[in-house]
C-alpha cells in the first residue's frame, strides 16, 4: 500500500478570479458559471498519485474579497502549498496576487509552495495580462506559473500534478518544520497563534 | 245520406272523437275493458314494475313533471315520469311511469336548484356542471315539494357518502360529529312542504294517466328513439294481463303519425291482432324505418278510402238539393197549367152554353150581356187606376214629409254634436280646475283608482312570489354550503390522511435509502451482494424520475424547488452525496409533510392575530416560525416596525438617483456578485431574472446608505432572501439596513469584520460552557469551528439551512436580533452532537461539516433545543463577551498592523539597496 501524505493547500486570490472554480474542476470534474462566492472558506479534498505516494490534497479555498483577507492567515497557516489565482482578462487582479504573495512571504509558512495560475485562459481574446508578465513574475520569486482555465478544463490537473512535485519526499522533510503534514492527525501546529 | 254515415260507422267501429288519455279517463264510467288492468294498487307498482327489492317503505319520490326541451326556439312541454334512484342520487325520467329504460337521468348529487318568479307557475330549474334542466310541476306547492325532497335526497347522499367514508378513516378524529347530523336549521329559511295530497306525486301518481298535450306527438321524446321502442316493446311483452292497456298505450306511443281512427281500429282488433302488432313490432327492433314506412302508407289508404266516401256524400247531397229544386219548380208548372185548365174549362163551359142556345136572340142577348160587362169591368179599371192616382200622390207627399223629417232629424243631430263639444270643453275646463293643488286628492278619478289597486295587487302577487323564491333559495344557498363543507372536509380528510400515507412513505424511503448506504460501507461484502447493494442504489436514485412520470406532479415524492424556488435536492456531485441528498430530501419531505398536518392550529392562532404588536405572544409564534401565507405581512410589520425613525418617503429613490450619477467604488463586486447570489434558487438561477436588477438596485442604493459598509460578500444573500419574501425593492433595502444597523454588532460587515471576529470567538467560548462533551472532543481533533460557523454568522445562514428552517430562523431573528444566531448555532451542534461525537478524524469532521446543516430536517425539534435546552441565555452574558473579545480582536489587529508597517519599511530599505521593485510598495493594506 503506498503512503499517504496529507498535503493542506489553500487557495488565495482575487474576488471572481475563478478560485472556487479551479476547485471544483479539480475535485468533482465540474464547472457551472455561477459558484456562490465563498465566504470564509470552504474545504475539499482530492487524493492524486504521485510517485510511490499519493498526495491527499486538504484544499481550503478562501474568500476573495477584500475585507476577508484578515480571516486568510487561518487557511494558509500550516499550508505545504499556496495557489494565488488572477484572472487574465483582469490587471487588477494580477496586482491583488501581487500583495498575497507578499502577504504569503511575510506571515507564510517558510517553505510554502508558491503556485501563480492564470485563470480564464479561454477568454485570451480580451486579455489584459500577458503570459510574458506573469512568467517574468513567477521566476522572481520561485513560483509555479500555469495558465489554467477551469470551464475547459485546462491545466488544472497539472497545475496540482506540478504542486506535487515541488514537495519535498517526506523522508527529507520529516524533521523539518515546514507546512507539511505527515501520515496522522500532527496538523501543522507551528504557526498556531500567529494573528 | 243515412246509408253513407252507416258506412262511416262500418269502417270504424266503437268510434268517438277522444283522446286516448281522455278515454282512458273515462274509462271509470262508461265501464270500457281498457282501463280494466291500468290502476292495480300502488303496493303492486312498488313491487312489480318501479323499485324492484326496495324494502323500506320509505315514500318513494317520483310523479309527473313537465319537461322543457331546451334546444328549440319555443319552449315546449313534455310530459315525463320522473322517479329518483336512491342508490345513484340520480332522477331518471321516463316517458310513462310504466316505460322500463329511463330517457334520460339527472345526477343529483352534485346539482344546484333554482326557480325564478317571474316564470310560470310551477317552473323550477335543476343545474348540473352537465346540463341544465327546465321542469314544471303542476303547481306552486307540487313544485316547493319536488324541490324540498330533491335538496333532502342530496343531503342525505352526500350525507351518507361522507359518513361512510369517514367510518373508513376513522383514525382522523377532525371531522366534527355534529356536522353530520342534518340540522333542522334549513326549516327557518323554508317551511316543511306537505306532501300534495291530489296524488300528483308519488307512486300513485303513476296508477293516473300522463297529463295530455295538445298533440300527441310532442310527447315523443325524439331524441330517444330507442328508448321509445325499448319501452314499447317491454310494454308489449312484459305483461300479458296488460296488454290490453299496452295495446292502447302502444298507439299512443307508436303512432304519434297517425289518425285516430286508426288508433281505435287497433284497439278494436283481437288479441291476435295484438299478437300481430306485436310481430310486427319485433320486426320493428331490426328494420324500425321499413316498418314505419308500411305503417305510412297503411294509415294513408286508409285516408283515400274515407276520402272517397266523402266526396260521395258531398256529390249526393248536391244532386238532392238540385232534384228538390226541379220538383219545386215542377210543382208550380203544374199549378200554373191547372189555372190554365181552370180557364180553358170555363171558356168550354162558355162556349158550350153559347152553343147550347138556340136561338139567334139568345145569341144576341148573351153578347149584349157580354159587352156591357165589358164595359162595366173598364169602368171599373178606370176607377182603380183613379184611386191608384191619387195613391201615388199620397205617396209622393209622404215623401216629401219624410224628407223634410230627415233634416229636421239632421239639424237636430248638429245641434246635439256641437252640446256635446260643448259639454265636453266645459267638463275639461271643469278638470283642470278641480285639478287644482288644493284638490289633489280628489283629482283621483275612480279608474285611476281601480288601476292602482290593481297594479297592488299584482305587486302583492310579485311580492308573494319573491318571498318564495327568497326563501327556497336561501334554503338552496344554505343546503348547498352545508354539502360544500362537507366535502371540503372530507378533501381535507383525504389530503391529510394522502401526506401521511406520503410522509410515511418517504419515512421508509429514507430509511431503505439510509440501510442500503450502511450495506454499502460494510468493508466485508461478498461481490455479488456488492453489486446487488449497487443495483438497488442506482434504481433508488432513479425513483424519482419514474414516479414523475406516473404520478401527477402535485404527489410526486419530491419537488424539484420548493415553495421558495430553492432546489430541494442539493447537487453534490461526487455519487455517494446523491444518495445522502435523497435521503435527506426525503427526510424533509416527510418532517414537511408532517408539519403540515400537526401545524394547523398554528396557522389558525396566525389567522386570528390580526392587528400586530410587541408581545410576548408574538415572540413565541415567531419562534415557531411564521407560516408561508403570513410572512411577507409579519417581515415588513418587524421591519417597518424597527426602521421607523430612518425611514423617510423618497430615501430609497434619492439614494437610486445618486447611482445613477456617480458609480460606488463597491458596484463592481456588486456587479460580480449578481449573477452568483442563491444559485440553488430558481428565481435567482436565470440571467434575465427580474430579480437581479432589483437585488442590484438594492445592494448599490445600501452601498451609498452604508458608506463604511459598502458592500460586503454575504449582503448579496441576505438581501437575496430579503428580496424573495418582501418582494418589494424597497422593503428589502430596508430589511438590510435593519439587519446592520439594529441586529448586528458594529463593524460586522465593515473593511475589518471585526464584530463578525469577535463573534466567532464568543461563540467558542459559549460553545464550550453549553456544550463541554462535545467542546472536549473538537479540540482532541484540533478542530478550528469558526471555519464554518463564521459562513453561518455572517449570512444569517444562508446556504447553511433547508430553506424551511432558514426561514424560521429568520423570522426570530428579524424580532429579536443576533442572539437567535447563537442559538440556533448552538442547537445545530447540539442536535448532531452524538454524530459529531462519533467522528475521530479531522478530515472526515471537516467533510462532514460541509453538508451536516442541510440535513437537519425536524425544525421544531432544532427550534425547541434553541430556545429551551439552550437557556438562559441572558443578553448580558453575550454583551459582557462581546466587550472582552473586541478589546482582544482590536489589540491583535493593532499589532498585525504593526507588524506589517515594519515588514514594509524593512522591504522599502531592502529595495532601495536593490534594483528590483517588483511589488509595488506604496500601497496600504488593510
Amino acid at each position: 500500500m503506498m503512503a499517504i501524505r496529507e498535503l493542506k493547500v489553500c487557495l488565495l486570490g482575487d474576488t471572481g478570479v475563478g478560485k472556487s472554480s479551479i476547485v471544483c474542476r479539480f475535485v468533482q470534474d465540474h464547472f457551472d458559471h455561477n459558484i456562490s462566492p465563498t465566504i470564509g472558506a470552504s474545504f475539499m479534498t482530492k487524493t492524486v498519485p504521485c510517485g510511490n505516494e499519493l498526495h491527499k490534497f486538504l484544499i481550503w479555498d478562501t474568500a476573495g474579497q477584500e475585507r476577508f483577507h484578515s480571516l486568510a492567515p487561518m487557511y494558509y497557516r500550516g499550508s505545504a502549498a499556496a495557489v494565488i489565482v488572477y484572472d487574465i482578462t483582469k490587471q487588477d487582479s494580477f496586482h491583488t496576487l501581487k500583495k498575497w504573495v507578499k502577504e504569503l512571504k511575510e506571515h507564510g509558512p517558510e517553505n510554502i509552495v508558491m503556485a501563480i495560475a492564470g485563470n480564464k485562459c479561454d477568454l485570451s481574446d480580451i486579455r489584459e495580462v500577458p503570459m510574458k508578465d506573469a512568467k517574468e513574475y513567477a521566476e522572481s520569486i520561485g513560483a509555479i506559473v500555469v495558465e489554467t482555465s477551469a470551464k475547459n478544463a485546462i491545466n488544472v490537473e497539472e497545475l496540482f500534478q506540478a504542486i506535487s512535485r515541488q514537495i519535498p519526499p517526506l523522508e527529507t522533510y520529516e524533521n523539518g518544520d515546514s507546512g507539511t503534514i505527515k501520515l496522522g492527525k500532527q496538523t501543522a501546529q507551528t504557526t498556531r497563534k500567529c494573528c | 245520406m243515412k246509408s253513407a254515415n252507416e258506412d262511416r260507422e262500418g269502417l270504424v267501429p266503437g268510434s268517438s272523437n277522444m283522446l286516448p288519455e281522455e278515454k282512458i279517463k273515462d274509462a271509470g264510467s262508461s265501464s270500457d275493458y281498457v282501463i280494466r288492468d291500468v290502476s292495480p294498487c300502488p303496493e303492486d307498482w312498488e313491487n312489480a314494475d318501479l323499485k324492484p327489492g326496495q324494502e323500506t317503505p320509505k315514500k318513494k319520490l317520483c310523479g309527473y313533471l313537465y319537461k322543457c326541451s331546451p334546444k328549440a326556439s319555443i319552449r315546449t312541454w313534455k310530459s315525463r315520469w320522473f322517479s329518483y334512484d336512491e342508490n345513484k342520487c340520480h332522477l331518471l325520467y321516463y316517458r310513462t311511469a310504466q316505460d322500463i329504460n329511463p330517457l334520460g337521468s339527472i345526477e343529483i348529487s352534485i346539482a344546484s336548484f333554482d326557480l325564478k318568479v317571474g316564470a310560470d307557475e310551477g317552473i323550477f330549474e335543476i343545474r348540473t356542471p352537465i346540463k341544465d334542466f327546465i321542469l314544471k310541476a303542476i303547481n306552486k306547492q307540487a313544485m316547493m315539494y319536488w324541490l324540498q325532497q330533491l335538496q333532502l335526497k342530496r343531503w342525505e347522499f352526500c350525507n351518507n357518502q361522507a359518513k361512510g367514508f369517514v367510518e373508513a378513516v376513522s383514525s382522523f378524529p377532525s371531522i366534527d360529529e355534529a356536522q353530520w347530523s342534518n340540522t333542522e336549521a334549513e326549516h327557518d329559511f323554508l317551511p316543511l312542504v306537505k306532501t300534495p295530497t291530489d296524488d300528483v306525486v308519488g307512486i300513485k301518481a303513476a296508477s293516473l294517466p300522463a297529463p295530455s298535450t295538445s298533440i300527441a306527438l310532442q310527447n315523443i321524446s325524439l331524441k330517444h328513439p330507442w328508448i321509445e321502442i325499448q319501452n314499447t316493446v317491454h310494454n308489449l311483452c312484459g305483461s300479458r294481463q296488460n296488454r290490453r292497456d299496452s295495446s292502447g298505450n302502444f298507439v299512443g306511443n307508436q303512432d304519434n303519425l297517425e289518425n285516430i281512427a286508426d288508433e281505435e281500429h287497433l284497439r278494436g282488433e283481437t288479441e291476435d291482432t295484438v299478437m300481430a302488432e306485436m310481430q310486427k313490432d319485433t320486426k320493428m327492433r331490426l328494420k324500425p324505418p321499413t316498418l314505419r314506412k308500411f305503417k305510412k302508407a297503411n294509415s294513408s289508404f286508409r285516408y283515400f278510402v274515407e276520402g272517397a266516401e266523402q266526396e260521395k256524400i258531398a256529390s249526393l247531397q248536391h244532386q238532392v238539393l238540385i232534384l228538390t229544386e226541379e220538383v219545386k219548380s215542377q210543382k208550380e208548372l203544374v199549378k200554373l197549367l191547372h189555372k190554365a185548365l181552370e180557364a180553358a174549362q170555363q171558356e168550354k163551359r162558355e162556349s158550350c152554353k153559347y152553343l147550347v142556345t138556340a136561338t139567334e136572340e139568345d145569341r144576341l142577348e148573351l153578347l149584349r150581356h157580354k159587352v156591357r160587362q165589358i164595359a162595366e169591368l173598364n169602368k171599373q179599371v178606370q176607377v182603380l187606376e183613379m184611386e191608384k192616382k191619387e195613391l201615388e200622390q199620397e205617396v209622393a207627399l209622404k215623401e216629401e214629409h219624410i224628407k223634410e223629417l230627415r233634416e229636421h232629424v239632421q239639424i237636430l243631430m248638429d245641434k246635439n254634436q256641437a252640446k256635446q263639444q260643448v259639454i265636453l270643453k266645459l267638463t275639461e275646463q271643469l278638470t283642470r280646475e278641480m285639478h287644482d293643488p288644493v284638490t289633489e286628492a280628489d283629482s283621483i278619478t275612480a279608474e285611476t283608482l281601480y288601476k292602482q289597486q290593481e297594479e297592488i295587487e299584482h305587486l302583492k302577487d310579485d311580492l308573494e312570489a319573491y318571498k318564495t323564491q327568497n326563501q327556497f333559495l336561501n334554503s338552496e344557498v344554505h343546503q348547498v354550503t352545508k354539502i360544500w363543507s362537507t366535502v371540503a372536509q372530507r378533501e381535507k380528510t383525504l389530503l391529510m390522511k394522502c401526506a401521511h400515507l406520503q410522509a410515511h412513505n418517504c419515512q421508509i424511503e429514507s430509511k431503505y435509502l439510509m440501510f442500503l448506504r450502511t450495506l454499502q460501507s460494510l468493508p466485508d461484502l461478498a461481490k455479488e451482494h456488492m453489486a446487488l447493494v449497487k443495483g438497488l442504489i442506482e434504481e433508488a436514485l432513479q425513483w424519482d424520475m419514474k414516479e414523475e412520470t406516473v404520478i401527477p406532479i402535485q404527489l410526486s415524492p419530491v419537488n424539484q424547488y420548493d415553495d421558495y424556488g430553492f432546489m430541494t435536492v442539493p447537487e453534490y456531485e461526487a455519487a455517494d452525496w446523491k444518495l445522502l441528498s435523497k435521503i435527506q430530501a426525503l427526510e424533509i419531505k416527510c418532517s414537511n409533510l408532517n408539519k403540515e398536518t400537526t401545524e394547523k392550529s398554528l396557522s389558525e392562532r396566525w389567522n386570528n392575530l390580526g392587528e400586530l404588536t410587541p408581545s410576548s405572544e408574538l415572540k413565541s409564534l415567531l419562534r415557531c416560525g411564521v407560516p408561508m401565507a403570513h410572512r411577507q405581512r409579519v417581515w415588513k410589520w418587524i421591519i417597518s416596525h424597527r426602521v421607523k425613525q430612518m425611514r423617510s418617503a423618497g430615501h430609497y429613490h434619492n439614494l437610486l438617483k445618486k447611482c445613477e450619477v456617480a458609480e460606488h467604488p463597491a458596484s463592481q463586486q456588486i456587479e460580480l456578485d449578481l449573477h452568483r447570489t442563491l444559485p440553488n434558487n430558481r428565481h435567482f438561477m436565470s440571467p434575465t431574472s427580474q430579480f437581479i436588477p432589483k437585488l442590484r438596485r438594492v445592494l448599490l442604493a445600501f452601498s451609498w446608505q452604508n458608506p463604511t459598509i459598502g458592500y460586503c460578500q454575504g449582503l448579496n444573500r441576505l438581501a437575496a432572501i430579503a428580496l424573495l419574501i418582501l418582494e418589494e425593492e424597497e422593503e428589502a433595502f430596508w430589511c438590510l439596513v435593519h439587519i446592520t444597523k439594529n441586529l448586528m454588532p458594529q463593524d460586522y460587515y465593515s473593511n475589518t469584520l471585526i464584530g463578525s471576529q469577535v463573534d466567532q470567538r464568543v461563540f467558542k467560548d459559549i460553545l464550550s460552557e453549553k456544550l463541554p462533551r462535545l467542546t472536549a472532543h473538537l479540540e482532541q481533533l484540533q478542530i478550528d469551528l469558526s471555519l464554518v460557523t463564521f459562513n453561518w454568522f455572517l449570512v444569517v445562514f444562508v446556504d447553511s439551512l433547508v430553506s424551511d428552517l432558514l426561514f424560521r430562523v429568520w423570522d426570530a431573528f428579524l424580532y429579536e436580533g443576533a442572539k437567535v444566531i447563537f442559538r440556533y448555532a448552538l442547537a445545530i451542534f447540539k442536535y448532531n452532537e452524538e454524530a459529531i461525537l462519533k467522528i475521530q478524524d479531522n478530515l472526515e469532521f471537516y467533510q462532514y461539516l460541509r453538508f451536516f446543516t442541510k440535513t437537519i430536517c425536524d425544525g421544531r425539534k432544532l427550534m425547541s433545543i434553541a430556545f429551551s435546552d439552550m437557556n438562559p441565555f441572558p443578553m448580558k452574558l453575550l454583551q459582557n463577551r462581546r466587550g472582552v473579545h473586541r478589546l482582544e480582536v482590536e489589540a491583535e489587529l493593532r499589532e498585525l498592523e504593526q507588524l506589517k508597517a515594519q515588514y514594509v519599511r524593512e522591504q522599502a530599505e531592502h529595495a532601495a539597496s536593490h534594483l528590483d521593485g517588483a511589488a509595488s510598495e506604496d500601497e496600504e493594506e488593510i
